[in-house]
C-alpha cells in the first residue's frame, strides 16, 4: 500500500506546475534555512579568535607588548598559527599583539581540559594538526617517547635565557631540548568563607568537613590532581603506586564521592563565584581573582599544611608542525618580559621569567598563592606520571562513576 | 513516468537473459555508492571495535595487539552504567511518545490551515546546534535562572535543578521531541479520516476510537519514533555531562573515560561492542512484540 501512495505522489508531482509564488516561498524556506544552519557553531577554531579579537584593537600596537621585538621578527613567519591548549590560557591582547607584529592572519586556539585528554587525541593521530601544545611537565616524557614533540630550535628563541635556573635541567628533560617553561603553580583548597566557617587548610579537613556541604563541592577533572588529597591526607607520596597506599586512598575518595557536585576543570571558577559550590579542589586560575570582587570577597585558596602538589606547564611544539617559524617565533613572543608579565597578571599563575618579574604588580609577586615563598614550595611535591598505572585507573574510575 | 507502473515482472521472453544481465549490472551500479558507503563507514569501523575489544591496551595507552577476553569480562563486571543507561533511554523514550503523542495528533488533526506553520516552528529550532541549545538551557536552569528563581521563593539558597536525573531527562527529552513528533505525525496525516467517523458512526466513544482505531494505524509511526530516539539515547553523553554534570554515570561518560583519559581501547571497545549487543536486542523485541499478530507490515516514509 505504501508503494502505491509512493506512486501517487509522484505522479502528482511530476503533474503539477510550480507557481511562480510557490517557487518563491520554497527559495526563501530553504534560504533561511541554509542561514540558520551556518549560525550554527563553528568548530572551537573559528569561534575562538572571534572571542580573542574582542578585547581593545589599540592594546595591540601601544600597549606593553610594543617592546622592540628581538631580531627573531626578521624571520620569514608564516601566516597561521595552530595552538592546541588548556581554556583561557594565553592573554587574548598578547594573541592580537603577536598576530600584529608577526603579520599572523590565523590564529587558532583548539583547547583540551586535561592532559589525558591531549594524549589520547595525539594518540589517535594527530601529527601535522597544531603547532604549539601546552603539556604539564611530566607528561613531556611520555611524548617524547612517543614521537608526539619535537626538538626546539633554541637559536630561534633567545629570550628563553630569563628561564630562571631552577626550572632548567629537570627530569622530565634533563637537556633542555623539548620544552620551555610556561608556568607554575599549585593544586589547593578554594572555599567560600562565608558559608563555610570551619578551618580548611589542610587535606584531612577537606575530607572532614566535605559531607557537611555535600552537592557543593567542586573538584577538577584531573586524576593526578584529584589523588593527591587523599594520599597527602594520609602521609603518603602524590605520586604513590602502592596497592596498601592506594586502597586506603579509595576509601577516602569513595567516601567524598557523593557529596561531589561536579567534576569541572573548566568552570569551577564560575560555580564557586555563583555559590553553587562553596568548596573545592581546584587551581588558582579565575579564583584568586574573586577575592577582588566585593561579592566575592570572601573567597580564599590554601595551600594545604599536610603537602600538596606543585605543578609545572609548559610550552612544546608537537612533531611535523605544519608553522614552525610561526611556533618559534611565539615561544620568543611570549618570553618577552613585558608580554610575559601581562601574561602573568591575566591568568594569575606564577612566571618562571627572571625578568617578567619586574613589570609585575608587587602586589602579585608578594602573594603566597601566586608566588609561592621558598619555605613553603620546599615543602610541596612534584609529580611525575603515573597517569597510566591500572589500580590507579580503576579506582579513578570507580571515583568517577560514583560522583553525585 | 509510465515506467513505474511496470512494477511487474519482467515478461517471459526469448530475451530474458540478456535483460536480467543488463537490469542485474544495472542493479549493481546503482547500489554501488551505497555499499561502499557502508562497507568502508559501518562495517569497517565495527571491523576494527570487535578486533580491538579482544585486545591488550599499550604501555602508553592505546591498542597493542593480543586476544583475551578480559576486557569482555570486565564490562559485564562493571554494568552499571549499562542499566543505568538503559533505565534512563527507556524513561526518555516514553517521555517522548507522552508528549509527541497528543501533539502530533493535534498537528494532525485538528491544525487546518495552521498546520504547515506549526511544522515549521517544530522544525526550526531544530536546525540550531544541539550544543548551543544545550548550554541555553544551562542559563535558564541555573543558580541565575529557575533554580534560583524557586531557590529565593522557598527560601532555600542552595536549590538546585542542574546535575540531578531531574535536569537531564528534561534536556534530553527537549533535544529528541522532534525525532519523536514527525514519524507519528506522518503516518497520522495520511491515515483515512473516514475510518474515524465510521467508527463514530458505530457508536463508539471518542477515546475508544483512538484506542482502537488511530493507535494502530500509527504504530508504525510510534515504533519508527521510538527507535529514532531510543538508540541515540542509549549513547547520550553530552546532556548528561554538561546539565548532569556528569553526576549520573552513563554509557557514554564510561567510554569517555576509557578513550580519552584511561586511554584504554581494547576496554572500551569490549564496552561499546556490549553496548550495540544490548541495543540489537532491544530492538529486534520491540520490534518484534509490536509486530505480533500483525500480517501486514507497514513501513513509514520518512
Amino acid at each position: 500500500m505504501a508503494d502505491q501512495d509512493l506512486d501517487q505522489m509522484l505522479r502528482r508531482m511530476a503533474q503539477t506546475k510550480v507557481s511562480r509564488r510557490g517557487f518563491l516561498w520554497a527559495s526563501g524556506l530553504s534560504a533561511s534555512a541554509a542561514v540558520l544552519a551556518a549560525c550554527g557553531p563553528g568548530s572551537s577554531s573559528s569561534a575562538s579568535p572571534a572571542a580573542t579579537t574582542a578585547p581593545s584593537v589599540s592594546a595591540g600596537t601601544g600597549g606593553s607588548a610594543s617592546a622592540s621585538p628581538s631580531a627573531a621578527a626578521a624571520v620569514e613567519v608564516e601566516k597561521d598559527l595552530f595552538m592546541y591548549n588548556w581554556g583561557d590560557y594565553v592573554d587574548p591582547e598578547n594573541i592580537e599583539a603577536f598576530k600584529q607584529q608577526f603579520g599572523v592572519e590565523t590564529f587558532t586556539y583548539d583547547t583540551y581540559a586535561s592532559n589525558e585528554e591531549m594524549m589520547a587525541k595525539f594518540q589517535g593521530g594527530a601529527k601535522g594538526q597544531w603547532d604549539l601544545v601546552a603539556p604539564t611537565a611530566e607528561f613531556v616524557p611520555a611524548m617524547v617517547e612517543q614521537g608526539f614533540i619535537q626538538k626546539i630550535d633554541w637559536s630561534k628563541i633567545p629570550n628563553a635565557k630569563y628561564i630562571e635556573a631552577p626550572f632548567k635541567g629537570l627530569w622530565w628533560d634533563p637537556k633542555d631540548e623539548y620544552q620551555l617553561p610556561k608556568d607554575w603553580g599549585t593544586t589547593g583548597i578554594s572555599v567560600r568563607t562565608k558559608v563555610v566557617k570551619e578551618e580548611v587548610k589542610t587535606w584531612k579537613q577537606f575530607f572532614e568537613v566535605a559531607p557537611k556541604y555535600s552537592g557543593r563541592i567542586v573538584i577538577v577533572d584531573s586524576p593526578g590532581d584529584v589523588f593527591v588529597a587523599p594520599l597527602k591526607a594520609l602521609g603518603y607520596s602524590l605520586n604513590s603506586v602502592d596497592p596498601t597506599e592506594l586502597g586506603k586512598a579509595r576509601e577516602l575518595l569513595m567516601g567524598l564521592a557523593p557529596h561531589v557536585l561536579a567534576l569541572d576543570s573548566d568552570q569551577y571558577n564560575t560555580k564557586i563565584e555563583t555559590e553553587e559550590a562553596v568548596l573545592g579542589l581546584t587551581w588558582t586560575g579565575g579564583i584568586l581573582e574573586l577575592r577582588d570582587k566585593p561579592e566575592t570577597a570572601d573567597v580564599q585558596y590554601y595551600i594545604p599544611e599536610d603537602g600538596t602538589l606543585f605543578w609545572l606547564d609548559t610550552w612544546a611544539i608537537p612533531a611535523e608542525p605544519p608553522h614552525p617559524e610561526a611556533a618559534h617565533a611565539f615561544l620568543n613572543f611570549i618570553q618577552e618580559p613585558e608580554v610575559q608579565a601581562k601574561e602573568t597578571m591575566t591568568n594569575q599563575y606564577a612566571t618562571c621569567n627572571s625578568e617578567a618579574k619586574k613589570f609585575i604588580d608587587p602586589a602579585m609577586l608578594n602573594d603566597p598563592a601566586i608566588f609561592v615563598p621558598d619555605d613553603v614550595l620546599a615543602k610541596l611535591e612534584g609529580a611525575q606520571d603515573v597517569s597510566t598505572d591500572p589500580l590507579r585507573l580503576q579506582i579513578w574510575e570507580e571515583f568517577k562513576s560514583n560522583i553525585g | 513516468m509510465a515506467s513505474l507502473t511496470e512494477a511487474a515482472p519482467a515478461p517471459a521472453g526469448a530475451d530474458r537473459p540478456r535483460r536480467s544481465f543488463r537490469s542485474g549490472a544495472l542493479t549493481a551500479l546503482l547500489l554501488a555508492p551505497a555499499s561502499l558507503w557502508y562497507l568502508l563507514l559501518l562495517v569497517a569501523p565495527l571491523g576494527i571495535i570487535v578486533l580491538f575489544s579482544f585486545g591488550e591496551r599499550g604501555k602508553n595507552g592505546g591498542y597493542a595487539g593480543g586476544f583475551t577476553l578480559d576486557n569482555y569480562a570486565g564490562a559485564l563486571e562493571r554494568n552499571g552504567p549499562f542499566v543505568t543507561s538503559l533505565l534512563m533511554a527507556f524513561g526518555g523514550t516514553i517521555l517522548c511518545l507522552l508528549l509527541a503523542l497528543p501533539l502530533a495528533y493535534f498537528i494532525a488533526t485538528r491544525g487546518g490551515s495552521k498546520k504547515s506553520l506549526l511544522i515549521v516552528l517544530l522544525v526550526v529550532p531544530f536546525w540550531t546546534s544541539f550544543l548551543i541549545r544545550t548550554y541555553a538551557w544551562l542559563t535558564i536552569l541555573g543558580p541565575e535562572g529557575i533554580a534560583g528563581f524557586i531557590g529565593d521563593a522557598t527560601g532555600n539558597p542552595s536549590f538546585r535543578i542542574l546535575g540531578t536525573p531531574f535536569a537531564i531527562l528534561l534536556g534530553v527529552v527537549y533535544g529528541y521531541l522532534p525525532l519523536m513528533i514527525f514519524p507519528i505525525y506522518v503516518t497520522m496525516e495520511r491515515m483515512d479520516r473516514t475510518l474515524m467517523e465510521a467508527s463514530k458512526d458505530l457508536g463508539a466513544g471518542r477515546w475508544a476510537t483512538f484506542r482502537q482505531i488511530t493507535l494502530p494505524i500509527t504504530l508504525p509511526g510510534l515504533i519508527t519514533g521510538s527507535i529514532l530516539v531510543f538508540i541515540p539515547l542509549m549513547g547520550e553523553y553530552v546532556v548528561p555531562a554538561i546539565l548532569g554534570y556528569s553526576r549520573v554515570f552513563l554509557i557514554g561518560n564510561q567510554l569517555v573515560l576509557q578513550f580519552l583519559e584511561a586511554r584504554d581501547w581494547p576496554q572500551g571497545a569490549a564496552k561499546a561492542v556490549v553496548l550495540i549487543l544490548i541495543m540489537l536486542v532491544s530492538i529486534i523485541f520491540y520490534i518484534w512484540f509490536s509486530n505480533r499478530g500483525r500480517k501486514v507490515r507497514e513501513v513509514s516514509v520518512l
